[in-house]
Parts: structure tokens; C-alpha cells; sequence
């Protein structure tokens, strides 16, 4: 069975809930879900080109470098903060969702998964991965933390963060029987709702 | 593009801010390009401290280019061939609206330093009356950049009814401490000129020419970045033939005395005075305790805060912190910072990235 991402996310967020979403990009997601959901959404971004992007299909969006922190917006009471494909990213990933928890709730947090089994096959081979996940190259790559989905879930547990729902996808994005009996080696991506205790 | 001057005479009073009443004004307003049938494409701009109603094109009796002349005309970011561009001189300026320089009604003489204190407010107030004159209902954009800038997010607070869209540009929700100590410098100077006579100089047929000049000069550092003074005029020499007066060493000292000397020959000092109170007054949380998202609450429009890297007069931050109150307060707001490497006065300039995010929310549904 097809699932898209946005799919998912839309059954994990609540009809107008107040939404923001780091690395946004063009903002095709909150799009979505503000046509679906009703959200008030905000998106985070730091490339004017991108947020140019979102200006274009009327979205709210503040530039700035998810690094450099975003104690400013916990009092902005959002429901839900998102982070997808960026969390790899970032120069500090677990200071990034402790942030997130506490300035929502609950938080959407998609990765790419390094222990999918074509990435071992590469590394078998001697070469970097380069999947439809990772589809860069070693030298033109943003990503800086690479994990496996084990790696992430034990950050999780060690950082106290809930996992209240979790998907692994394929890379069609198809939820795959082997994928949910072994997500650490025939997921290529996993989708987390997270909350903190 | 089509250039139409015109001085409007409202005899509808204006209360102010500050208690006082105008029973009449004049604002002095030129519009670039048509309206169309249902009144939908038209875009109010906002000046700056020292602007006039002069935004765009080039005005044949002054051989002038309006202030903004980069981003509005016929397909620039503000595109006149789409929309239809209004600007109108502040109440208290003297570029032909209703200011110290105008003649009291009530008393045959001029105002000089009599003329009621203006807030943004005001300009705002005055500006709807100009809404309404024209049967604008609902501007699809108001903008401007420094306290054109204030002026805009006046509006959305003011009459949240009446823009569709707000752009804010090197600005900030109020005056800093530091551009109030800056102004106050300024002040200080004009008021300390032999030629100011305490505001009655037109009485005594002078000017306190002096005193306008150095404000100026002082008012141009601010506006400019450290970097682009250093890459414009270095520690260059002035060369003798052009030097305007002979205390002059460097080309960047030369530069300040023709712009303020150049200033001090057009602007009024009670307008100065009067102008940068207003710009130091103004606090769009002043009626909210100083809460400026319950300020923004009343918001229906969205916002565009533009801040430029290089502003040290209203930096970056100012506007960011517009951009967080209206997330708390739940406003559709964007908040941009661009490279710009003429400080404060970038928006005042075209630049790839500063036109397309313009004209993007321009165009936007």
C-alpha cells in the first residue's frame, strides 16, 4: 500500500493546529497542510531563494539557522513542530529536538536511514552511499549526522523522548512488509511523532 | 509611466495624538500608473524620514528622481504597468502637505514651531482620509522602508480592514535608545545655531542653515555602513578643484558637506524636529502595555519584514522582533534578512534577491 509522507503527517496533525516546521524548504508541506488541515503554519528556513519560494504560495516563514537555536519561539504556543529530512543536517541534532519539545508538544522528525541495506552494500564496496535518500555525493553533501534508525531510537531513549508513533518507508515511500519487520535494514526512511515526557 | 502631482486639501478636521486639531490640511500626493475598475491595484509607499512625495520617475520642475525610483516604475518590483502607486508628503513635512512651513488658517501666519506635534499615527489617520478620497477600500499593499516602514505596520494595526498586504522594510515596532540619543544630537544642533531663534527663524527671515547641515551630516553616518564608506571613499584625498570648502581633507568629508549643505538648502528645521519626535515617539505597543503581539492581534493582513545585514541603525533584529510577536499573535508573516551593503539605506536600492522578494509577495495570491 502507497502511503506519501504527507499523508502520514496529515493524520498526525490535528485540524488547525498552530504548526512549524524547520527547513522548510519551499514549503510544499505546510501548503499541504494548510489546504488540508487548516493549520496556522510557520516555516523556518534559512535560503532567501526557498523562502521566495514560499512567499509565492502565500506562506509564513522566519530566515534563520536552526543552529544557532530558537529559544525565542517557545512562547508561540505550537501544537506541533516538524523537521523532515533536515535533522542529519544540523551541528547539534539532539539539542535541536530537545528545543523542539519544548516549544511544542509534539514533534514529526524524518531521517534518512544509514543502516537501509544498499547503504551497507555500498560501504561492502568501499564507496560512500548514495541512495534516493542520500542521493549527494560524498563532497556535495549538507548532511553532517548520518544515523541509522537503532542510532536514533536509542538517542530517543536516552534523551527521554517518547516515540508515540513510528513509520518506515521504502524508498517509493511504500510501507514494505520486510521494512516493518526490519526497519534498520530494509527502511531507507524512518517518520517519528515524538513526545517528551 | 504616468505621473500625476497633486496637492489635496482635506477640510474634514483631524484630531491628533497628541489632543490638538487640525480643522484643515493639505497632503501634496503623486501617483505612477492607473487604477484599475474595481479599485484593487492600488499600493500606498510610505516615505522616509527625509522623503516626500517624490517616489518615482523624474519630476520635470526639479529635475529630480523620486526617492524609490529603483523598485517602482514600469516593471521593477513595484510595477507601475500593473499597479496603481500612491505617495503623499507627511503632514508636518515641506514638501507641500500641511506642515510648519504652511500657513495657520486660523491666524494668517505661517505655523513655524507652532504646528501641532504628528505622531505615525497621525500619518497613518491622514493617510486613510487619502484612502477614502481616492475610494481606495482596501489597499493591496501598504509599504515603506524606516519610519515608512513604521508607517506600514501602523496600518495593519490601525485598519486591519483596509490592506491586503504590508511590507517592512529597515524598520522597527519603535525607536530604539540609540536612534533617539542619535536624534536628539541632531536636535541639539539645530536648536543651538544662532539662526534658530527658537523655532521662529522664518519670522527673522533666516535659516538655521548651520545647524540643519550638521544634523545631516550626522544622519548620513547612520545611514551608511562602516564597510560601505570604507569601499566608496577609503581615506581617498579630496582633489583641490572639487573641494566645497577649505577644511576639507578627505573625499568622505567633502561628501557630507555637499549632502548637508545640499540638505540644509531644501528642509525645514522645525520640520526636522518635528519629524524625528515622531520617529522617536513612535511605539506600536504603546497602547498594549508595551505588548507588542497583543498589538499585532488586531492584524488581518499579511506582513513582509525585510531587514538589511549591514543596518546598524535599525538592525536586522528590530524587524525579527516584529516577526515574533506576530508569530505569538498568529499573523501570516514573513521575516527576510538580505545582504545589503549600504546599511540603513539599502531599501532604498534594487538588488536581485530585495526586488524578487518584492515583487513575489507583490504577486502572490
Amino acid at each position: 500500500m502507497s502511503i506519501s509522507l504527507t499523508n502520514i503527517i496529515n493524520d498526525w496533525i490535528p485540524n488547525q493546529s498552530k504548526v512549524i516546521d524547520f527547513g522548510c524548504g519551499d514549503g510544499s508541506l505546510l501548503k499541504e497542510l494548510i489546504d488540508t488541515k487548516k493549520i496556522h503554519g510557520y516555516g523556518v528556513e534559512i535560503d532567501s531563494k526557498k523562502i521566495q519560494e514560499c512567499i509565492a504560495k502565500g506562506l509564513s516563514v522566519i530566515q534563520q539557522d536552526i543552529d544557532d537555536g530558537f529559544e525565542e519561539f517557545e512562547s508561540s504556543n505550537f501544537d506541533i513542530s516538524i523537521m523532515a529530512s533536515s535533522i542529519q543536517c544540523l551541528k547539534d541534532p539532539h539539542l535541536a529536538l530537545r528545543r523542539m519539545l519544548k516549544l511544542s508538544n509534539k514533534c514529526v522528525v524524518t531521517l534518512p536511514n544509514l543502516g537501509y541495506w544498499r547503504c551497507r552494500a555500498d560501504l561492502v564496496f568501499g564507496k560512500m552511499p548514495v541512495t534516493p535518500n542520500l542521493p549527494s555525493s560524498w563532497y556535495e553533501t549538507d548532511n553532517l549526522h548520518l544515523c541509522t534508525i537503532n542510532d536514533f531510537e536509542k538517542l530517543c531513549e536516552d534523551e527521554g523522548f517518547i516515540i508515540d508513533k513510528k513509520i518506515f518507508l521504502n524508498p517509493d515511500r511504500d510501507q514494505s512488509l520486510l521494512a516493518s519487520i526490519s526497519p534498520n535494514l530494509f527502511a531507507s526512511e524512518g517518520v517519528y511523532l515524538l513526545g517528551s515526557k | 509611466m504616468n505621473i500625476v502631482k497633486k496637492l489635496i486639501h482635506f477640510d474634514k478636521g483631524l484630531l491628533l495624538e497628541s489632543g490638538s486639531k487640525l480643522d484643515s490640511f493639505d497632503l501634496m500626493v503623486e501617483t505612477y500608473g492607473e487604477l484599475n475598475e474595481d479599485k484593487s491595484n492600488a499600493i500606498l509607499v510610505c516615505h522616509a524620514f527625509s522623503g516626500d512625495h517624490h517616489a518615482a520617475g523624474l519630476d520635470p520642475e526639479t529635475d529630480q528622481v523620486g526617492w524609490w525610483d529603483q523598485i517602482i516604475g514600469p516593471e521593477k518590483a513595484i510595477d507601475t504597468e500593473k499597479y496603481f502607486v500612491v505617495c503623499s508628503n507627511n503632514l508636518g513635512g515641506c514638501s507641500g502637505s500641511s506642515g510648519p512651513t504652511s500657513v495657520n488658517p486660523d491666524t494668517g501666519k505661517v505655523y513655524g514651531k507652532d504646528f501641532p506635534a504628528i505622531s505615525v499615527t497621525d500619518w497613518v489617520n491622514a493617510q486613510k482620509l487619502l484612502s477614502d478620497f481616492l475610494q481606495i477600500k482596501k489597499w493591496h499593499l501598504v509599504t515603506g522602508g524606516s519610519l515608512g516602514g513604521m508607517q506600514a505596520l501602523q496600518w495593519a494595526i490601525s485598519f486591519p480592514d483596509n490592506l491586503l498586504k504590508c511590507g517592512i522594510f529597515a524598520a522597527a515596532a519603535k525607536s530604539s535608545t540609540q536612534n533617539i540619543a542619535m536624534n536628539e544630537v541632531s536636535r541639539e544642533s539645530i536648536r543651538k545655531d544662532v539662526n534658530f531663534f527658537d523655532g521662529n527663524y522664518i519670522e527673522h527671515n533666516t535659516k538655521p542653515k548651520n545647524g540643519l547641515k550638521a544634523a545631516r551630516m550626522l544622519g548620513h553616518i547612520t545611514y551608511l555602513s562602516e564597510k560601505h564608506m570604507d569601499v566608496k571613499f577609503g581615506r581617498k584625498f579630496q582633489n583641490t578643484d572639487s573641494k566645497v570648502s577649505g577644511n576639507v581633507d578627505y573625499e568622505v568629508e567633502n561628501y557630507l558637506q555637499y549632502k548637508g549643505e545640499k540638505f540644509s538648502d531644501s528642509f525645514d528645521a522645525n520640520s526636522y524636529i518635528l519629524m524625528t519626535k515622531a520617529m522617536d515617539g513612535y511605539d506600536a505597543s504603546a497602547d498594549t502595555n508595551g505588548n507588542l503581539e497583543k498589538a499585532m492581534s488586531v492584524i488581518k493582513c499579511r506582513l513582509l519584514i525585510i531587514g538589511f545585514d549591514s543596518d546598524w541603525l535599525y538592525p536586522p533584529q528590530r524587524g525579527k522582533d516584529i516577526q515574533l510577536a506576530g508569530m505569538k499573535a498568529n499573523v501570516s508573516c514573513t521575516y527576510v534578512i538580505l545582504p545589503g551593503e549600504q546599511g540603513h539605506d539599502s531599501f532604498l536600492f534594487s538588488a536581485d534577491k530585495y526586488d524578487g522578494i518584492i515583487n513575489t509577495f507583490i504577486e502572490s495570491r
